[in-house]
């Protein structure tokens, strides 16, 4: 789809030449991360756009404190930018709330049917369009993935950002398939950035076989320690993105996070070349990967099975 | 220019300019017209028969591709049927499997079932995988389908009520090996679809029997599911070529284009890719075409009138010299000839002009010598000699002549007492008199002198028995003449009436100058003559002994004896023509 994408005709790429247009980047995250990073402006750069000739980036990052991204929704509204795009739920949430007119295209932020931001796929309603997730279903494959990978398996700790609906959503769904399969779930909701010391002490107390971690941008700016947790434990991970594994991680079972980017960006590009955001249905993502870290294996002492192999997309050797 | 026949020859009511223009411009226009019109409309249809061919080949071309799309994800769903389920196979199924949705995305979904129809297998990119659920599925119109055709494809689904799913089914070569259900995310057909473009802004889209989106380059198109109106207008297109039998057709697209579209079947799901074009861009050559047409037809246009324009002026130039030559000519100017060298017709007609001028400035040249000649000559005699090349007669010889004097008496007299006007009244009166005889005699008249003239009987022209005839014609003169003064008389004017003839060799001709001659005689006998009418008395009329001689007794010949006349040295003999006069004088008182 990549590479179809970039064969479009020159003559629409640069239908709207001469206007500087203005998009606002919205993350409740750390600069230079999700849609903060260069893989979105690339999407952009694809399209023809150039920042600085005929594009501006507004960007705005929340390091994490989700009560500032109100007034960072606002300030991207007041310096009229053409279309705002956001990663996180309560970055969606934010802009959903406080953009009033301005266009909304929403990533990383779960499934926005299933947490309201949007009424369906087909017509989301307002003025937000964006990538949905179908992450909620994924928790479930995680920890299939997870017990191929290493059968033994049976205690699986879900760490995840309490605070976030849209996570939430995703570690009920990890309960739901633990309780078909009579795996156990060890819940280790986080808040803040030190309820991580608290999880890694109850896991150090009654340590898991496993840790399944959601992904969210607090779970992100913490991933370091818990790779590092699970290496110094022997603890088999399993992630959401392909980053995670090549940080350390044992195995991550999601959609292909660029094409995901890459998808924002050409969502933005209609909104800027004059579509409403209500014509533009949310798309779910179509690219899934498995990534595996046959180091992190060794290391584990782990041997995974064919079975695994066979379907993984990204294999660290 | 003089009116002829009611028309001002300087404006005709229509002239021939105007006509010959009007005709040459008609004759190249319309064969140009016809032929302009012909071409745009010949033209047309073969444009739009290649328009059509053209689209045809590339809505089969974009059936092919995604035909080619669906062939891949079969021929691909059939590997996982080559084996039948037997114990310990199962782990070989679940690689094929595995195997087979790395390699193709657009799987999201496959179910294996064995050859009894119980799902052995079940995995979705989405969730965890089933194992030997053992559910019955033989019921399943999926199984059936693919067990009776080998290939079943199901209908196109919106999962979420956005993204359009496809099931499709294999059936194994033996019924051990069962079937094989996957299901399609057709999203990514996008990739296909996307990549086909057809001339500079055209592109293809897929709907399926039902009319539903598919496929389409516009991807937000097709994840806004059904009752979308954009996606409407597509299955109004759709209808229009159900209606047509799959020819082309114009309508309007997603984007609300006009535009001319093709369709072709993909076998296997019933679906029909389109292509479409705008009919801007579509129709841009046969646009250019009509408008190449009308240029031409433009300057054929202008073609024509400047030809006609020449052509006209060609022949209506020579027509106008003939004009004005003939005005020339009508004015008198003979010397005029008109220049005409085209070498047809007109030329001709011009050279006859020139010949008609000539032979009218000779016409006019006779017609004046014919004036001067009458001036002398009877006019019939004039035209006698004018006509018949005889003007040698006038020139000087010598010839036998009669010569005849006569003048009034007491003329003089009468012009002293007279008022002017009386006196010019009588000459008038006299010489109305005289003349009507002079001229039936066709007698030559020399010369006026007053009251008295000459004339002048068998030259220039001979006449037979000159002396008779100029005996006649005095003596018709003499009554006349008599008729005449016997009114005057009654007035108390003592006017007579005296005649004097005389016969014999005298040397005649013209004498004078250009423009002024006149014909005359010289010789004794103009001498005698004037002499013996000097000697007449009123009403008498003497002729000498030739001319007695002549008349003979053809009249009545008084001999009034030899008189002695001034400038004789001997007496003549005189006659008196008719009744002896009583009252004749001696010769010797008239002199």
């Amino acid at each position: 789809m990549v590479a179809a994408l970039a064969s479009l005709p020159a003559h629409r790429i640069f239908a709207q030449a001469g206007k500087i247009h203005r998009v606002g980047l919205a993350h409740i995250g750390a600069p230079g991360t999700s849609v903060l990073s260069p893989s979105m402006v690339s999407g952009f750069t694809k399209r023809g756009y150039v920042e600085g000739q005929n594009i501006e980036f507004e960007r705005r990052a929340a390091e994490g404190k989700s009560d500032r991204l109100p007034g960072l929704i606002e300030d991207l509204v007041a310096k009229h930018v053409d279309v705002i795009i956001t990663s996180s739920y309560p970055a969606a949430l934010a802009a959903k709330e406080h953009a009033s007119n301005t266009p909304v295209v929403v990533v990383f932020s779960g499934d926005p049917v299933a947490t309201g931001l949007a009424a369906s796929l087909a017509h989301p309603g307002g003025n937000i369009t964006g990538v949905s997730e179908i992450a909620a279903e994924l928790s479930a494959k995680r920890l299939a993935v997870l017990k191929e990978a290493v059968p033994r398996v049976k205690a699986v700790a879900v760490l995840w950002n309490a605070d976030d609906f849209g996570m939430t959503l995703r570690y009920q769904a990890a309960e739901v398939e633990a309780k078909r399969t009579g795996m156990l779930i060890v819940p280790l909701g986080v808040h803040a950035p030190d309820d991580f010391d608290t999880a890694f002490a109850e896991m150090t107390k009654k340590p898991p076989d496993a840790i399944l971690m959601v992904t969210d941008v607090l779970t992100t700016l913490n991933r370091k320690r818990v790779i590092d947790f699970a290496a110094e434990h022997q603890l088999p991970t399993i992630y959401e993105y392909a980053n995670l594994v090549h940080d350390g991680g044992l195995l991550s079972y999601g959609p292909d996070q660029n094409a995901i980017l890459d998808r924002a960006a050409g969502l933005a590009d209609r909104i800027l070349k004059g579509t409403k955001p209500a014509d533009l249905p949310l798309e779910l993502p179509s690219r899934f990967q498995l990534a595996v870290n046959l180091k992190t294996a060794k290391a584990l002492g782990l041997s995974i099975p064919d079975s695994i192999l066979v379907r993984a997309d990204d294999v660290i050797e | 220019m003089t009116d002829r026949g009611g028309m001002p020859a300087g404006r005709p009511r229509r002239p021939l300019f105007q006509k010959y223009f009007a005709a040459l411009f008609v004759a190249v226009v319309v064969p140009l017209l016809a032929n302009g019109a012909s071409e745009a409309w010949f033209g047309y249809g073969d444009q739009r028969i290649m328009l059509g061919q053209r689209l045809h080949a590339e809505a089969d071309s974009a059936a092919g591709k995604i035909q080619a799309f669906l062939d891949d994800i079969a021929d691909q769903l059939r590997w996982t049927v080559q084996l039948p389920w037997r114990d310990g196979s199962d782990e070989q199924h679940r690689f094929d499997v595995l195997r087979l949705m790395r390699q193709l995305p657009a799987v999201v979904e496959v179910m294996l079932i064995d050859g009894d129809g119980h799902e052995r297998l079940h995995i979705a990119r989405a969730d965890p995988d089933v194992v030997n659920s053992g559910i019955d599925r033989s019921s399943e119109p999926a199984v059936g389908g693919a067990r009776s055709r080998s290939i079943w494809y199901g209908p196109v689904t919106l999962y979420r009520g956005s993204e359009p799913h496809m099931s499709v089914a294999v059936a194994g070569p033996r019924s051990t090996n069962g079937v094989t259900v996957a299901v399609i995310n057709l999203k990514l057909i996008w990739d296909v679809i996307s990549a086909i473009h057809v001339g500079r802004s055209g592109d293809a889209f897929v709907l399926d029997a039902s009319g539903r989106l598919v496929a389409h380059p516009d991807i937000s198109l097709v994840l806004r599911g059904d009752d979308d109106p954009a996606a409407a207008r597509l299955k109004d297109l759709q209808q229009m070529t159900m209606a047509s039998g799959g020819e082309t057709i114009v309508g309007r697209d997603a984007e609300d284009r006009s535009v001319i579209a093709a369709a072709a079947p993909i076998a296997g799901p019933e679906w029909l890719a389109f292509v479409e074009q705008p009919s801007s861009e579509a129709f841009a050559p046969l646009q250019a075409a009509i408008w190449r047409t009308a240029l031409l037809l433009l300057v054929g246009l202008l073609f024509a009138a400047g030809l006609g324009y020449l052509l006209a002026r060609r022949m209506t130039g020579p027509i106008k010299l003939l004009g004005t030559g003939a005005e020339q000519i009508g004015a008198g100017h003979f010397d005029h000839r008109i220049d005409i060298a085209t070498g047809d017709e007109l030329e001709g007609l011009a050279k006859q002009f020139n010949m008609m001028a000539v032979d009218l400035a000779l016409s006019q040249e006779r017609s004046e010598r014919i004036a001067r000649l009458k001036r002398f000559l009877a006019p019939q005699v004039a035209e006698l000699v004018e006509g018949s090349d005889q003007e040698v007669l006038l020139d000087s010889h010598r010839a036998e002549v009669v010569a005849i004097f006569c003048d009034l008496r007491g003329f003089t007299s009468f012009s002293h007492a007279a008022r002017p006007e009386e006196m010019m009244g009588l000459v008038q009166e006299y010489y109305e008199a005289l003349g009507a005889i002079i001229t039936r005699y066709e007698a030559t008249l020399t010369c006026f002198m007053g009251d008295g003239l000459m004339l002048l009987l068998n030259a220039p022209v001979p006449c037979p028995e000159p002396a008779l005839r100029a005996a006649q014609m005095a003596i018709e003169m003499q009554a006349s003449i008599q008729v005449v003064i016997s009114g005057w008389r009654e007035r108390g004017h003592a006017i007579g009436f005296g005649m004097g003839l005389a016969k014999g060799t005298a040397i005649v001709g013209r004498i004078g100058y250009e423009g002024r001659s006149d014909y005359t005689a010289i010789g004794n006998v103009v001498n005698l003559a004037s002499r013996i009418c000097g000697a007449a008395e009123d009403g008498q009329i003497l002729v000498d002994e030739v001319i007695a001689a002549e008349i003979g007794d053809a009249l009545v010949l008084v001999p009034l004896g030899a008189l002695m006349l001034r400038g004789f040295a001997e007496a003549v003999p005189i006659f008196s023509i008719g009744q002896a006069s009583a009252g004749a004088v001696p010769l010797a008182a008239a002199g």
